[in-house]
């Protein structure tokens, strides 16, 4: 028997097609080597030989076939091999916060073999937050960030497969949900989207140019490069109070500045909030403009809106907390969105396509509680597995 | 091939504990200087990186050239480390 030629793939880490390239090529069997044409100039050198000046990657040479960027179609064509594809999964989670993680909690001790996708942290919002303090079951409060690590070990401990990694589409057909992730497609029988929010930009002139040199919204993470300074958190429920207090820790002074009449915080917070000497509160201040000197933020600009007077904060940097927008982008009109982007769903959680679920903060009438968020996440759970039963019957 | 892996975090960046775990899944090891506890040398992650956020990842490779990474950012980590 002939032997086959070794592929040689062209590519670099960070480029997504390359990674698809290779996923197929290690699922299928096919023997291949990767030149890393960013850290080798050889390579990069024997590749524009090869693609005559072509600097498109993945460039894969296989004999005489030589391919640029190819699809998974032309993949399958190429090597006449029919693409094996992954065993369809169980469950799918989209997202690894409290709502997912608790959710798999539950279907993995129903022997559901469950894989969650994160793309950024696992814990979510959660694990940015820096104390928790109405979680139930943590009389003294817990850490945002240990909650998370908790729910985490909980999970795995039971065989939840966590992996890093993005879904850029979803679509339904026949019983089988297909999630379109930058590693490649996967099938499952049931999805559930738990992907959460994230904090809203104010959207004034010099918040974008100034973001994380002067402009935070991760007190947890930056709050540390303000010791001594003078900041101004902007909002006025729960997480702007509480990251307020937080910051305290470090800044010498801040000022709160709250466009409404009144907070959205909870009492108990608002009355932390006046005990301390700290924080000087500005109710009815819109928050205009964010001035630096180029290379960071010197002032914060507002309006009071009862006297029609400018203010001016001569601050070293702004938090910004001033609500949540869900993450639905990826959905793409695949999935039915209420009016602010988040997810409507039955009142057994499921959205418009079968077998897919929702819960958490990304759901439309979601409370953004952590503890409703688990929740959901058990009932979600629940729904999923009489789902799949029904499915099997 | 990274030489030198230097981060910068803070003990309640839950971004910081990303990076930790993304490199130590590549068995990568590297120092790290939290600066919570040790604040004097905040200024020294915002020197190498112009932001005043962690985490800051300085990747400092075999030919001496060195790679700053800000936030958990594995398009950014992977061909940094490589």
């Amino acid at each position: 028997m002939k032997k086959e030629p070794t592929t040689l793939v062209y590519g670099a880490d960070w480029c997504p097609d390359c990674r698809m390239a290779k996923a197929f090529l290690e699922k299928n069997d096919i023997e291949y080597k990767y030149l890393d044409i960013e850290n080798n100039p050889k390579y990069q050198n024997d590749m524009l030989r090869i693609t005559n000046g072509s600097k498109t990657i993945p460039t894969l040479v296989y004999g005489d076939i030589i391919t640029q960027e190819p699809d998974l179609e032309e993949l399958t064509n190429m090597y006449g091999v029919q693409a094996k594809k992954e065993d369809m999964k169980e469950v799918v989670m989209i997202g690894a916060g409290p709502a997912a993680l608790t959710a798999s909690v539950y279907t993995t001790r129903e022997d559901i073999d469950t894989t969650l996708i994160e793309k950024a942290v696992i814990g979510g919002l959660a694990a940015i937050t820096d104390w928790v303090d109405n979680y139930p079951g943590f009389p003294e409060g817990i850490s945002g960030l240990d909650l998370s690590e908790n729910l985490r070990k909980q999970a795995e401990r039971f065989g939840a497969k966590i992996e890093l990694g993005e879904v850029t589409g979803i679509s339904a057909k026949n019983g089988v949900v297909t999630l379109n992730t930058i590693e490649g497609d996967i099938e499952a029988k049931a999805v559930l989207i738990a992907t959460g929010t994230e904090y809203k930009k104010i959207g004034v002139p010099g918040e974008a140019e100034y973001i994380s040199r002067g402009v935070h919204y991760c007190a947890t993470c930056d709050g540390a490069f303000y010791r001594d300074k003078k900041i101004v958190v902007v909002g006025g429920g729960n997480s702007a109070v509480q990251e307020a207090l937080f910051l305290t820790k470090f800044a010498s002074h801040i000022d709160l500045l709250v466009r409404g009449d009144k907070f959205r915080a909870s009492d108990v917070l608002v009355h932390e909030l006046e005990k301390n000497d700290k924080i000087t509160i500005h109710m009815n201040t819109t928050t205009d403009e964010i001035l630096g000197d180029g290379a960071k933020v010197t002032s914060v600009n507002g309006t009071n809106k009862k006297t029609n007077k400018k203010v001016i904060f001569d601050v070293d940097g702004a938090f910004v907390f001033v609500g949540l927008k869900p993450n639905t982008g990826f959905l793409d009109g695949s999935i039915d969105l209420d009016e602010y982007g988040f997810i409507k769903s039955t009142t057994n959680l499921e959205t418009n396509l079968p077998g897919v679920f929702a819960a958490g903060d990304v759901r439309s009438g979601a409370t953004m509680q952590i503890a409703s968020a688990v929740g959901e996440g058990a009932t979600a759970a629940l729904r999923i597995r009489e789902y799949l039963e029904n499915l099997s019957k | 091939m990274a030489k030198d892996i230097t981060m910068y975090t803070t003990t309640t960046c839950a971004y910081c504990v990303m990076v930790k775990k993304w490199l130590t899944s590549k068995k990568l090891d590297y120092n790290e200087v939290n600066i919570d506890e040790q604040p004097e040398r905040a200024k020294e992650a915002f020197e190498v990186s112009g932001q005043m956020a962690v985490p800051v990842t300085v990747i400092t490779k075999d030919d001496d050239t060195r790679e700053v990474v800000v936030g958990y950012n594995i398009a950014k980590l992977a061909p940094a480390v490589a």
